[in-house]
């Protein structure tokens, strides 16, 4: 083997390592978060409030319920909501960039896109504070609300990918066969686009876990006593002195969570780029 | 450059107006009327109506509108419901604090993020790059709540160095720099990484280009060469990014504020959201998106200035 070959070999095998950290601390919270539920069983009897011990492995929080459970069942909306609205991003990017890359009509083009750069001037928080503080939305409206402020991003970069593959000699081909509107956009310049828009899904996954997650910790989407890791994080607060578990635990589990899931991501693109060029 | 000029203007013109108009159309035209959600737990229609009357709100939209922007172009923000102060009072309340934050983490935010940078492109694929590298990746998709609570715990409460909070400091934070330094660091935390992360990027493609070598070759010093050759282009993809770190710094503030009980604009903001006190929201928000708008346009000519090809962004 060349130097080259050996260095590029070695690397892989570091990408490949890498993959496999990043999946460890991901794996942790993403299984309590879809599993955790199944094990949580019966609530106990309410206890003291931020008390330790009493068969409480991480002692109780603000209203006396075991911290532990709480931890069980906190997680499932967190990771929920966020792959609900990265799908619900993708449902209405997808077609309305799609659209505009392979339009010849320009105002049509203008018509989708124009009001979406608008809505990339509002910062993603303030819209969401914004309509939580007329309507209140439950985790069903959270899902909507971080959809929306992702769709103007989304369908940009739908519509740069789109119409790289719309530029191709292959669609101007199609289209003189006479194929139509449907499998032009889908079988060629979608599928084309795929490679890019699985990029750019990982990493909106992860900015939207932060939206939903810091949106939760402002009160936005969720009850005020939910069992969701953000919330704990929030109404626990008052007892960081006396009992710091029922912070500490949820805490780090958002961390591994964004963290790992950032890692995993980065990781998986980097090896797939590395394989390609090998 | 003039006429890019002008079309980055109107182009920012426009987005306020934008922003104006959907701030209205949000909290207004929304189903949940403002009169039904500030009546709150006793929803008796007498009450409503009145409350109705009192804002207003049984005129007709356009009237409405006609009337709020109006009073915006002559900075007249509204009155708030819940204590019946000028809006404008709680911005010039909540003004300081959250200037205060947001100066000091872009002031350290740039040396900081391209420092970083540099030095792990010097050492690319060093134990040094390495750590530069999945720290900065690690972090930046961390929310600061989760982040600052675990920073809180070790360094207020286990070790006792700082302030858990801002409680009982006020707003003349500047005179408490303690209290100032776990907002900040929490604040900088995901900004950092970005910068870090494109200054990196940019300055091992500058360091590998034929100028750099040529440059390397006349025998030119290599911090001279480091500095003044290859970091201006190696910050041109990070100006760019510019915008979106502004953005996260805004988003950032809010969560800050109410993490560490800063009375800044964030907070205000949050307490109006609780209180349903539209007014106040509807003010605050034309005036962070505004100020979006403005920071855009200059990150924009920023990022114009250090690579002028680069055509309005919409």
């Amino acid at each position: 083997m060349t130097p080259a070959a050996l260095e590029l070999k070695s690397r892989t095998e570091k990408g490949g390592s890498g993959l496999v950290r990043a999946a460890l601390i991901v794996g942790v919270p993403l299984l309590l978060a879809l599993l955790g539920p199944l094990f949580a069983g019966e609530p106990g009897p309410r206890t003291a409030s931020f008390g330790l011990g009493g068969g409480h492995w991480f002692g109780t929080d603000f209203v006396g319920r075991d911290v532990g459970r709480q931890v069980l069942l906190g997680g499932r909306s967190v990771v929920l909501v966020a792959l609900a609205a990265t799908a619900l991003a993708y449902l209405v990017a997808l077609p309305v960039g799609l659209i505009s890359a392979l339009t010849r009509r320009t105002w049509l083009e203008e018509l989708l896109m124009r009001p979406l750069d608008v809505l990339l001037a509002v910062p993603s928080l303030l819209m969401i504070l914004l309509v939580a503080a007329v309507l209140t939305p439950g985790p069903v409206g959270l899902a909507f609300l971080v959809a929306l402020v992702n769709i103007p991003d989304a369908a940009r970069i739908v519509r740069a990918a789109g119409a790289e593959a719309a530029a191709r000699p292959a669609v101007e081909a199609l289209r003189l066969q006479g194929e139509t509107w449907w499998r032009t956009a889908v079988g060629y310049v979608g599928r084309s686009a795929t490679r890019t828009l699985a990029a750019d899904a990982g990493v909106r996954l992860t900015g939207v876990l932060y939206l939903v997650a810091t949106a939760a910790f402002l009160g936005v989407g969720v009850e005020p006593d939910a069992a969701d890791w953000a919330v704990m994080v929030d109404r626990n607060r008052t007892g960081l002195f006396v009992q710091p578990w029922a912070v500490v635990v949820p805490a780090l589990l958002i961390v591994a969570l964004t963290m790992g899931g950032n890692l995993l991501v980065d990781s998986a693109l980097a090896h797939r780029k590395k394989r390609r060029h090998t | 450059m003039r006429s890019w000029l002008a079309r980055r203007l109107l182009l920012g013109i426009a987005q306020t107006a934008a922003v104006v108009l959907l701030v209205f159309a949000l909290t207004e035209a929304l189903p949940g009327d403002a009169a039904v959600a500030l009546a709150g737990d006793q929803p008796d229609p007498e009450r409503i109506a009145a409350i109705r009357e009192s804002m207003g709100l049984d005129r007709p939209v356009h009237q409405r509108l006609l009337d709020w922007t109006g009073g915006l172009l002559h900075g007249d923000l509204g009155t708030s419901l819940a204590s019946g102060r000028p809006v404008a009072t709680y911005i010039a309340d909540g003004f300081g604090p959250t200037l205060l934050l947001a100066t000091l983490t872009m002031v350290l935010l740039v040396p900081l993020g391209t420092g970083l940078g540099v030095l792990a492109a010097r050492h690319e694929g060093k134990p040094a790059d390495r750590l530069v590298s999945s720290v900065t990746l690690g972090l930046y998709a961390v929310p600061e709540f989760a982040l600052g609570v675990l920073l809180i715990t070790v360094f207020a409460i286990r070790l006792g160095w700082l302030p858990p909070t801002a409680v009982g400091y006020g707003t003349d934070l500047l005179a408490h720099p303690a209290a100032l330094v776990l907002p900040v660091l929490v604040l900088l935390s995901r900004p950092v990484c970005t910068l870090a992360r494109l200054v990196r990027a940019g300055m091992i493609d500058a360091l590998a280009s034929p100028y750099v070598a040529q440059a390397r070759r006349y025998g030119v010093p290599g911090a001279r060469v480091r500095y003044t050759h290859a970091l201006p282009n190696a910050v041109t993809p990070a100006t760019q990014q510019l915008a979106r770190t502004l953005d996260w710094l805004l988003s950032g503030v809010i969560v800050v504020e109410a993490l560490f009980v800063i009375p800044g604009l964030g907070t205000v903001l949050i307490n109006a959201v609780a209180e349903r006190d539209l007014p106040v929201v509807q003010g605050l928000a034309v005036v962070f998106g505004a100020l979006t708008v403005v920071l855009n346009i200059g990150a924009d000519l920023v990022a114009h200035r250090f690579a002028p090809r680069t055509e309005v962004a919409a």
